[in-house]
């Protein structure tokens, strides 16, 4: 509870050192001796909780109720009354304006901490639940609907979201010319607020694409946009992502993909894995950041998967990260089964130090038929 | 919260992160190094020994400061760098922007020659 925040608002400085000392063993306590003076409290940080007498001098407890309600930021901070106006009237009062608890004196200190207890929990588990409903809808507008279905390919994807997980993403988009492009990354950071980055990231990239599609050969030309645009934008400022660009010609089989920073893929077949190894600088630390594309095939009955490093750092049996190694092997093992995205996950969790896995996790296999 | 600031000289502190720059101390760390580089300090040696958890959210943080030192003359620099965080800063390419030293020592003696002559503490 220690890291909650309450602010005291009460002109009898007895009672207001009394509130502090009992309030103040358990949370942050800030006070004020009357409204215009815990309004000022409020600017420079939103408590958790206000306790506040009514009749004080310069702006009363109704007053500063009532400024706090109007303004949207503050409008939703609990608050209680302590006061000695016991009168119904002003009890009626109180209730109308919005306050959570109506406590008369003399009160009863054990009472009013069990209430303060009570208020923040209510309020904590509120905003949590909120959380993970804006988290669950992030990840699935983060996250295609449809894969690409080409004639002598599987493109498989799978997306297992956590609620206290970053930003993953993951889109496609098909050209005029019959090419596809790929992008997978990884916003950095985690919870709500990576989330967030990523889906105004993911936008960003979106509507380059689409404006880029015409004319899309160069995957290190669009990535340096964004590079310089993760830079440059002042809502995303001091966000850093990972990220891999990958244009696909099936007629070809040839992909050629441009990597800032991100797990690097992996290219299987019946013989073995091996690493797709170039990569550049991850994105959003250096605006001069030079990307370069590669071109490679992909070989009949092979696969190509792509990932997020909630693979790589998952912990393995002995205590160790499975690492690029470890999910390469897991890989190779799943190449000929009938799903092999399942079958590499379920290998990867036999092998895991717990049943579950521990961060986000997004697989992208592409494999060619023999 | 595993890691320890020590002042080496005005502008140059060394931050011994410890077992882990996580989720879980990445705000700390951040609010620490603020709070130096409001007090005049450019420089940053980060201490690697024994660290075994590098995430993304403290590889972050780590960025962060960067961006912010780089435009007024300051480096991040990275010493004594353990396994397990060389895995990650070779997958994300960022050896290309933090020089590795194989010790404290001999990170700041580099900073302190390579600052030598220059005023400090001002941008």
């Amino acid at each position: 509870m220690h890291n909650h925040s309450i602010l005291i608002v009460e002109d009898n400085q007895t009672l207001r050192r009394l509130l502090e000392y009992r309030i103040g063993k358990l949370y942050n306590v800030r006070t004020a001796e009357h409204g215009e003076a815990a309004l000022k409290l409020v600017d420079e940080g939103i408590p958790d909780l206000i306790i506040s007498d009514i009749m004080m001098p310069r702006m009363d407890g109704f007053a500063l109720l009532a400024v706090l309600r109007k303004n949207a930021s503050t409008a939703t901070i609990p608050f209680i009354f302590l006061t000695a106006k016991t009168d119904d009237p002003s009890r009626a009062k109180g209730f109308d304006t919005g306050v959570d608890d109506y406590i008369t004196k003399p009160f009863d200190i054990d009472y009013v901490l069990a209430r303060v207890e009570q208020i923040i929990k209510r309020s904590c588990a509120y905003q949590t639940k909120l959380s993970a409903r804006i988290g669950r809808d992030f990840s699935d507008r983060l996250m295609p609907k449809t894969m690409p279905e080409v004639d002598g390919y599987r493109a498989l994807f799978f997306s297992q979201p956590r609620e206290d997980g970053g930003g993953d993403l993951f889109d496609w988009a098909q050209a005029g010319d019959g090419s596809y492009l790929f992008t997978l990354g990884d916003i950095m950071g985690k919870g709500l607020q990576a989330k967030f980055y990523a889906f105004s990231f993911l936008s960003y990239i979106r509507s380059t694409i689409h404006a880029m599609l015409g004319n899309m050969s160069s995957p290190a030309a669009l990535m340096s946009h964004v590079n310089r645009m993760l830079i440059q934008d002042k809502v995303l400022e001091e966000t850093f992502a990972s990220l891999l660009l990958m244009r696909w010609e099936p007629d070809k089989h040839r992909i050629t993909y441009v990597n800032a920073g991100h797990c690097r893929p992996i290219l299987i077949g019946p013989g073995g894995a091996g690493i797709v190894e170039y990569s550049d600088l991850i994105l959003g630390l250096d605006a001069s950041t030079e990307f370069t594309d590669k071109t490679f095939t992909i070989p009949p009955s092979h696969a190509l998967m792509c990932y997020t490093d909630g693979l790589n750092e998952q912990v393995a049996l002995n205590g160790e990260q499975f690492g690029e190694v470890g999910v390469a092997l897991s890989a190779s093992e799943a190449l000929a089964a009938e799903q092999p995205v399942k079958t590499m996950l379920e290998t990867m969790l036999s092998r895991s130090a717990e049943a579950m896995f521990a961060d986000d996790v997004l697989v992208f296999w592409l494999q060619r038929n023999a | 919260m595993s890691f320890t600031i020590q002042k080496t000289s005005p502008a140059t502190v060394v931050v011994r992160i410890g077992k882990a720059l996580d989720f879980r101390n990445a705000a700390d760390f951040k609010a620490s190094c603020q709070e130096h580089t409001r007090a005049g300090v450019r420089h940053f040696v980060l201490d690697f020994t024994g660290t075994g958890i590098l995430d993304s959210t403290g590889l972050g943080v780590i960025f962060s400061l960067y961006r912010q030192l780089t435009p007024i003359g300051g480096q991040v620099v990275f010493a004594s760098v353990s396994r397990p965080v060389q895995v990650v800063v070779q997958l994300t390419r960022t050896y290309k922007v933090f020089r590795q030293f194989p010790t404290v020592e001999a990170a700041f003696e580099n900073l302190e020659r390579s600052s030598a002559g220059r005023p400090t503490g001002t941008a």
